[in-house]
């Protein structure tokens, strides 16, 4: 049996929490789609931390499985995600999202 | 005791240091490297959490695939750091504000105690098999099968939508 | 975790590190001589008897040499680049088994520094992991050629690492198990490489290419990109990136013997001479086939790895799965 571990499962809420935000501020405040994106892995990992932390609180795999689907949709995502970045800079020459603005004329 | 203690404030500390680094740095590359390094510090975290094959996994799928990709598609593009570096005007600081609201919310639901009945207490010891590669294929392949075989097409469509967007237009 | 155990891992740290850094002289040795006579020459002979000490000569003039960095460089990965590619060779090698479990001062102590229970996802993790140093050092050098080096080399170990993970896959199907001791273990009476002998082609194919090896040298091929991406790289820095590459071998080399050649099994001699004796063999292969091909063009390289292994791979896991399964 493997015993209790040391730090308390609130500590890493806290880090899962802090970790999300700075991924939400990532996404509102930067103008270029790659770390837009990027910001978006890390509140994406911030969630696999939480959902890792409560499937060992609980002592049951589901969280594990639904970490392991997080990554599968994750690579899926990064590779179309950054097909379409590769296709936006060759017609417009730019990565910043405010430059991209066809449908507001 | 103290060993994992100090080890959980380690990675802790490198990830939310390496996160900060990776919004506010202007050249891209950087970025990507200061995320592969929050990267590995969650893998460390995984590894504490007892969760030994989803470490393996973060490194190899998240850190040696996807963030290579990353890479590749910055020095492809040669894509430099935008300046100015934050969104123009009341953007910015709507956006921050909304994160600090974002903030005091996740915190307000982690802290509370009619979510997470006994969250502050010690979490209970689990076999030695725990989040190893054959535990994790035992729920994955009967209770998730389903799930599991829809995430294959989802990745293949996923593969071939890469290769169409990617593609050069022909004439 | 007690004082003992935490001796016996730091004892075999340095053990492993020491043979590292003694292991590569001998196999730049090893390998200039052995080219020297497939090419009808002697290869080195003035330093030291049969020109043994030639490399440390080389390592010594290497550290005298100016370390220089590029002015348009970018100082902190360039620096960090080539400190990427051998850590993660090095750690790679933490979880190789070098031989049977040995009795010391009444204590069993088994001949491997960690014995991880997801020890082969681990060495292609950090295996996964050494792409960003070659990567880094192309990108970081701010010049044409090593940017080019740099892509294609990122390009290239994405591509083969897929048919390599593939083909240790099937031999994980009959081992049952993902730990590198335990795989070694169960080979006593047949190794892997007898009913898995397609995945052990396609592992060492990828395997060369994974460590950028002739004939799979594209990303430092000197006829169209000078050197790579460590053209600009001098002295201890460019040793550094030597290192790597040769401790990358080791690790190819390593995990070719545990998983597919028997591990340590071996009539006679101790368990250790046979992982040794292996794996100078496995080295010598290396130079052999570096001696013998021309270099790929990057086009046959890349329709190689995705239209030619990873299929094959493919199709080897299936049957091996259908074999198991009945």
């Amino acid at each position: 049996m493997i015993p209790a571990p040391v730090v308390p499962l609130v500590c890493y809420q806290i880090l899962a929490a802090i970790l999300f935000t700075i991924g939400v501020v990532g996404v509102l405040v930067r103008r270029s789609a790659l770390i837009i994106f990027m910001s978006i892995e890390l509140m994406l990992n911030a969630v696999n931390l939480s959902f890792v932390a409560f499937s060992r609180q609980h002592g049951t795999m589901d969280g594990h499985i639904f970490v392991f689907f997080v990554m599968a949709v994750a690579a899926a995502e990064v590779a179309v995600g950054l097909a379409i970045l590769v296709a936006i800079f060759r017609n417009r020459d730019t990565a910043n999202v405010d430059d991209v603005r066809l449908l507001r004329g | 005791m103290l060993i994992p203690a100090f080890l959980f404030a380690m990675f802790a500390g490198v990830a939310i240091g390496c996160a900060v680094g990776m919004v506010f740095h202007r050249n891209p590359v950087h970025c990507a490297l200061l995320l592969v390094g929050v990267l590995l510090s969650i893998s460390g975290l995984f590894i504490l959490l007892n969760a030994s094959f989803l470490a393996a996994l973060q490194v190899l799928v998240y850190a040696g695939a996807i963030m290579v990709l990353f890479l590749f598609v910055l020095m492809l593009l040669n894509i430099r750091g935008e300046s100015p570096l934050l969104t123009r005007g009341a953007a910015k600081g709507f956006g921050i504000l909304f994160a600090i609201v974002v903030f005091v919310e996740l915190l307000w639901t982690v802290l509370s105690p009619q979510v997470e009945p006994g969250g502050m207490a010690a979490s209970p010891s689990v076999p030695r098999s725990f989040g190893s590669p054959a535990a994790i294929g035992r729920v994955l392949y009967t209770v998730w099968l389903y799930p599991f075989e829809i995430t294959s097409i989802l990745l293949l469509i996923a593969v071939i939508g890469a290769v169409v967007l990617a593609k050069r237009k022909f004439g | 975790m007690d004082i003992a155990f935490l001796i016996e891992s730091l004892a075999k740290v340095l053990i492993v590190l020491g043979f590292v850094l003694l292991g590569v002289p001998l196999i730049v040795w090893m390998e200039r001589k052995v080219l020297g006579h497939m090419q009808d020459r002697i290869g080195p002979e003035r330093v030291g008897p049969f020109g043994l000490l030639q490399t440390i000569a080389d390592g010594i003039k290497l550290f005298m040499k100016e370390d220089l960095v590029p002015a348009q460089a970018d100082k902190v990965v360039f620096i960090l680049a080539p400190a990427i590619t051998v850590i993660t060779a090095l750690v790679a090698l933490t979880v190789i088994p070098w031989g049977d479990q040995v009795t010391i001062l009444g204590r069993t102590v088994p001949l491997h520094i960690a014995d991880v229970n997801v020890a082969l996802l681990f060495v292609l993790a950090t295996t996964s992991m050494g792409v960003y140093g070659i990567v880094l050092g192309g990108w970081a050098s701010n010049s044409k050629y090593p940017l080019l080096g740099g892509l294609r080399s990122s390009a290239q170990m994405i591509s083969y690492e897929l048919a390599q993970g593939i083909s240790l896959v099937s031999v994980v199907l009959l081992a049952g198990t993902l730990s590198l001791a335990q795989i070694a273990r169960q080979q006593a009476h047949m190794w892997y490489v007898v009913p898995q002998f397609f995945g052990f082609l396609i592992y060492v194919i990828s395997g060369i290419a994974e460590t950028n090896r002739a004939p799979f040298d594209l990303p430092e091929a000197e006829t169209e990109l000078v050197a790579g991406f460590h053209t600009e790289y001098s002295s201890m820095k460019w040793a550094f990136y030597f290192l790597g590459e040769y401790a990358n071998m080791m690790v190819v080399s390593g995990i070719a013997i545990t998983v597919f050649l028997g591990g340590w099994h071996g009539p006679v001699l101790p368990s250790v001479a046979w992982f040794l004796i292996k794996l100078t063999l496995f080295l010598f292969f290396y130079i052999w086939l570096r001696a013998t091909f021309p270099r790929l063009r990057y086009d046959q390289l890349m329709g190689f790895g995705w239209k030619v292994l990873l299929p094959a791979s493919l199709l080897n896991l299936v049957v091996t799965a259908a074999v198991v399964a009945l």
